[in-house]
């Protein structure tokens, strides 16, 4: 090499540390400021992922799609807490409340609770914390438009809520544990549109009553976001219960190859993203320890779009749901994952409140011959010989059925649910548009065939029938009754039920057995299977997980789920070794 | 010479002005609503949704006719204003970019600038060496046609999951925050390595092949016969030869360098590295449209320079450049 050589080299080697030496300045710059880059210790460290698909710069509670992993459950808490295993509504930040007339209810502020800035919560902040999401933009306003809440007020240590008309309990008990109780002196800062559409992005003002704080990961280009254990979490003195993990990193998703990779490095300790039956192992468990593993989160529907000839049928959709080979799916599209819906759609957590006799009555399973006579007996007959029933009038039935591309369990299953249709003589053909063009298809009735899971576990089937049945269809059905079937009774019922008190099991049972029974006559929605509440847990540096056979706690790090039972299994988690 | 660097001027301001109106429609005219899919994620509630909807399609701007967009668009971008994300509203377009960037810058340059080198280097050495040409040629062959892709899962799986010896994914170990400490910058170094080698070596072997094919070319040429029958030794044949054969190659370079902002989408997929690839790929997903046209904004600017660049490097690296514009021949 000659000597002008060596310096170009010299050069280019100059230019590449550079840029590398620069980009570790501005990575350094441009992430959080106050972090530190000293390891955490792996034993007091919780590592879990599977929440987080957005960057980690939302600080907003009212977003509940969007804000950083933890913010509601971790920093900010709600006046209750529910428990959808036990179905039992546990006192948090209200130590207790009640009807005391029919239209007005009590709750009880907790004494002793104090922000972490050290000011005491007081009835006022529970009271603005509920009187915010009146505000027209909030995504919570239906707690204001549509229970017949009208005010708020504060007695003493308590709110008091002033309904209008008979109150939609079901819907006011979901809001019990929805509403994040934000500090007042605090939020008063913000405009009504930061409070209900922007990210609150100052750390500082994190401001809460939960267990930990923010340590560090705040910003858009963070691929983690870190909260230490707060020491003086009224609950420890209160209720005995602390949370054992001193740090809770919270990894935000790439791929989910990357991921699982990460997880059988032994990186991640809390998986709650979908993972292949071939890794759970002595290492990593799931909830059960057998078939279906995870405990059921949502219900797969398969939407017809009932405003479309013959999918207005009811004679037709139940002959497609008896046509269904669903042990087919649950095998090939999830190796037994998960458990196959119930004919009512309800999740196994309603157990109790399915109608059996109902189900016996009208239910369906697989039966191909059933489907066939149930075709036959509606007058739909294969005129033309091709294998495939005509329409009444003897026109062609081709009916696309389309999932997302790229969501490979979907996809599988579409195309068991059309072959199997086929062997009764019903055409369907399986498309894969993209999320976008489906979701503005669904929205606007350009679609035969769909699947959706869009309503999570929750204290109420209300939630699910409110999903299927809501009126009145709107041009852009955006959030239910993608189907767009019209059922004004069933509505009227749906609507009784959310104002019926659970308490009331007579009533509320009778409700609930009329919708089952009018829901499986019609079937507007075909109920398919639960989705999992996928969870896998590393037992290498934490054990005492949650499990069927012990704590039953939901063990997923999914928002809305940390203010259900998810905190109990930070308390109850053990560590393998203190070092 | 004047002339020469207006006329340019003027082609490319063009140039910018279609790219980037065309930059502006195509997620406009993409099917899918970016605000309705908001309305999806949040499963806002009828009785909440028509506030929400009319509060978002305001804020970004669509309550306004198409051409009022395309001016506002305008207008804005003279501001350094890319608007704010729709997925992730309200952060800004420009955060989220620049959050992205330097990973990438830190991935990409390298591997482009030490490929080009090395593989210009190894290709040149190649031409018409019997043996090095039969060894280093087919090796070129296999990693220019390797999909990047599959050689970062295969990098990955040998080097991280049956090895252990680097980690499997992301810019820095999970237990960390971006510090300027030696800890952080160990650690930054080694979830570096295989995504950079990921893209070096399928670089280097297009590079390679490349210059080899490019000096057998230009020892071919008339004036390097006239230099060996004068009595030039080898080694001055071919370093004219090496000085020809790399113009192309510069002109290459300074396309790669100029479309270094569109990141290297499969490669930061595969190992989860937080650059512009990957935001570019969930900015899609989430037809997030104005982040999409931020990215696609700097690539195109990114693109432009690296032309004109070009266009004035020649001028002096190329004296045929020189002489046609003096109007000689």
């Amino acid at each position: 090499m000659t000597a002008v050589k060596k310096r170009r080299a010299a050069a280019l080697g100059l230019v590449v540390a550079a840029v590398v030496t620069g980009t570790m300045l501005v990575t350094t710059g441009a992430g959080a400021k106050e972090s530190s880059a000293l390891a955490l210790p792996r034993a007091q460290t919780l590592y879990m992922s599977g929440n987080q698909w957005s960057p980690n710069n939302d600080l907003n509670p009212a977003k509940n799609w969007d804000y950083v992993t933890g913010l509601v459950g971790f920093v900010y808490e709600t006046p209750f807490r529910y428990d959808p295993l036990a179905d039992k509504f546990i006192p948090w930040l209200a130590t207790g409340g009640s009807w005391t007339s029919k239209t007005t209810y009590v709750m009880h502020v907790r004494q002793g609770v104090k922000w972490s800035d050290g000011k005491p919560l007081t009835a006022q902040d529970v009271k603005y914390s509920f009187d915010i999401t009146n505000i027209p933009t909030h995504p919570q306003h239906p707690l204001w438009a549509d229970t017949g809440l009208a005010s708020t007020k504060v007695s003493g240590h308590d709110v008091v809520f002033t309904f209008k008309g008979t109150p939609g309990y079901q819907e006011f008990d979901f809001y019990r544990f929805n509403v994040a109780i934000v500090p007042q002196h605090v939020f008063k800062q913000y405009s009504a549109t930061e409070l209900t559409t922007s990210n609150l992005e100052n750390t500082r003002n994190i401001v809460g009553t939960g267990p930990y704080r923010y340590k560090s990961g705040f910003g858009a280009s963070s691929e983690t976001m870190v909260w230490q254990k707060r020491l003086n979490w009224w609950a420890t003195k209160a209720l005995g219960l602390s949370v054992k993990p001193k740090y809770v990193v919270d990894i935000k998703n790439g791929t989910n190859a990357a991921a699982l990779s990460n997880l059988l490095a032994g990186n991640i300790d809390l998986f709650n993203n979908f993972a292949p039956k071939s890794a759970i192992s002595k290492r990593f468990k799931t909830y059960y320890g057998a078939a279906p593993y995870h405990l059921g989160a949502n219900t797969t529907w398969l939407f017809p779009n009932t405003t479309r000839k013959p999918l207005n049928d009811a004679q037709f959709r139940r002959a497609l749901a008896f046509s269904i080979d669903m042990g087919q799916i649950l095998d090939k599209a999830y190796q037994g994952l998960v458990n196959k819906a119930s004919p009512t759609g309800l999740l196994p957590i309603w157990d109790k409140w399915v109608d059996k006799s109902a189900v016996a009555k009208y239910g369906f399973s697989y039966s191909p011959a059933k489907a066939k006579s149930l075709l036959a007996a509606a007058g739909y007959k294969d005129v033309n010989g091709d294998g495939y029933v005509e329409n009444k009038d003897g026109s062609k039935i081709e009916l696309s059925i389309v999932v997302p591309n790229g969501w490979s369990d979907w996809m599988t299953a579409i195309q068991v649910i059309s072959s199997s249709a086929k062997a009764v003589g019903i055409h369907l053909v399986p498309g894969f548009p993209e999320y976008g063009t489906l979701t503005d298809d669904r929205g606007h009735s350009r679609f035969d065939l769909l699947l959706g899971n869009d309503r999570q576990m929750s204290n109420t089937p209300w939630t699910y029938y409110q999903y299927i049945y809501n009126l009145p269809i709107a041009d852009n059905q955006a959030t239910m009754n993608y189907e767009r079937f019209t059922d004004q009774p069933a509505w009227t019922l749906t609507n009784q039920l959310k104002r019926t008190k659970t308490s009331d099991a007579a009533a509320y049972k009778a409700v609930m057995s009329k919708l089952q029974t009018t829901f499986m006559q019609k079937l507007p929605v075909i109920p398919l299977w639960y989705n999992g509440m996928w969870s896998m847990v590393n037992t290498t540096y934490w054990t005492n997980w949650p499990s069927a056979k012990g704590l039953q706690y939901t063990p997923s790090s999914w928002r809305n789920y940390w203010q259900m039972t998810s905190i109990d299994m930070l308390t109850h988690l053990k560590p393998v070794s203190t070092t | 010479m004047k002339r020469y660097l207006a006329r340019k001027v003027l082609i490319y301001l063009l140039t910018f002005w279609v790219a980037v109106t065309i930059d502006w429609a195509i997620p406009r005219f993409m099917p899918g609503d970016p605000i309705e899919r908001l309305m999806s994620r949040m499963q806002a509630q009828p009785s909440a949704e028509h506030a929400l909807t009319g509060y978002y399609t305001k804020a970004f701007g669509f309550d306004v006719p198409v051409w009022r967009q395309y001016l506002n668009f305008w207008a804005a971008l003279f501001h350094g204003d890319l608007g704010r994300s729709v997925a992730n509203f309200p952060t800004s377009v420009s955060s989220l970019i620049f959050g992205a960037l330097p990973y990438t810058l830190a991935l990409l340059v390298p591997a482009i600038l030490l490929s080009f080198w090395a593989g210009n280097k190894v290709g040149a050495l190649a031409a018409r060496r019997r043996t090095l040409d039969n060894t280093v040629l087919p090796a070129s062959y296999v990693l220019t046609a390797t999909p990047q892709m599959w050689l970062g899962i295969v990098l990955a799986w040998v080097f991280a999951t049956t090895l252990g010896w680097l980690p499997v994914s992301g810019a820095y170990d999970l237990s960390m925050q971006p510090a300027w400490t030696l800890e952080f910058a160990r650690s930054f170094l080694l979830h570096w390595i295989l995504p950079f080698l990921a893209l070096f070596l399928v670089a280097f072997g297009g590079w390679a092949i490349g210059m080899r094919n490019m000096i057998i070319y230009e020892l071919e040429a008339d004036y390097s016969n006239y230099l060996a029958s004068l009595g030039a030794p080898q080694k001055l044949v071919r370093k004219y030869a090496y000085r020809n054969a790399l113009l192309p190659q510069v002109t290459g370079l300074a396309l790669a360098l100029g479309a270094v902002v569109a990141g290297a989408i499969v490669v930061e997929i595969v190992f989860a590295y937080p650059g512009l690839g990957t935001l570019t790929l969930s900015a899609i997903q989430n037809r997030d449209y104005f982040l999409i046209q931020g990215i696609f904004l700097l690539l195109i600017v990114g693109v432009l320079i690296a032309n004109f660049v070009i266009d004035i490097a020649y001028v002096f690296i190329d004296p045929r450049t020189r002489i046609g514009m003096q109007g000689g021949a």
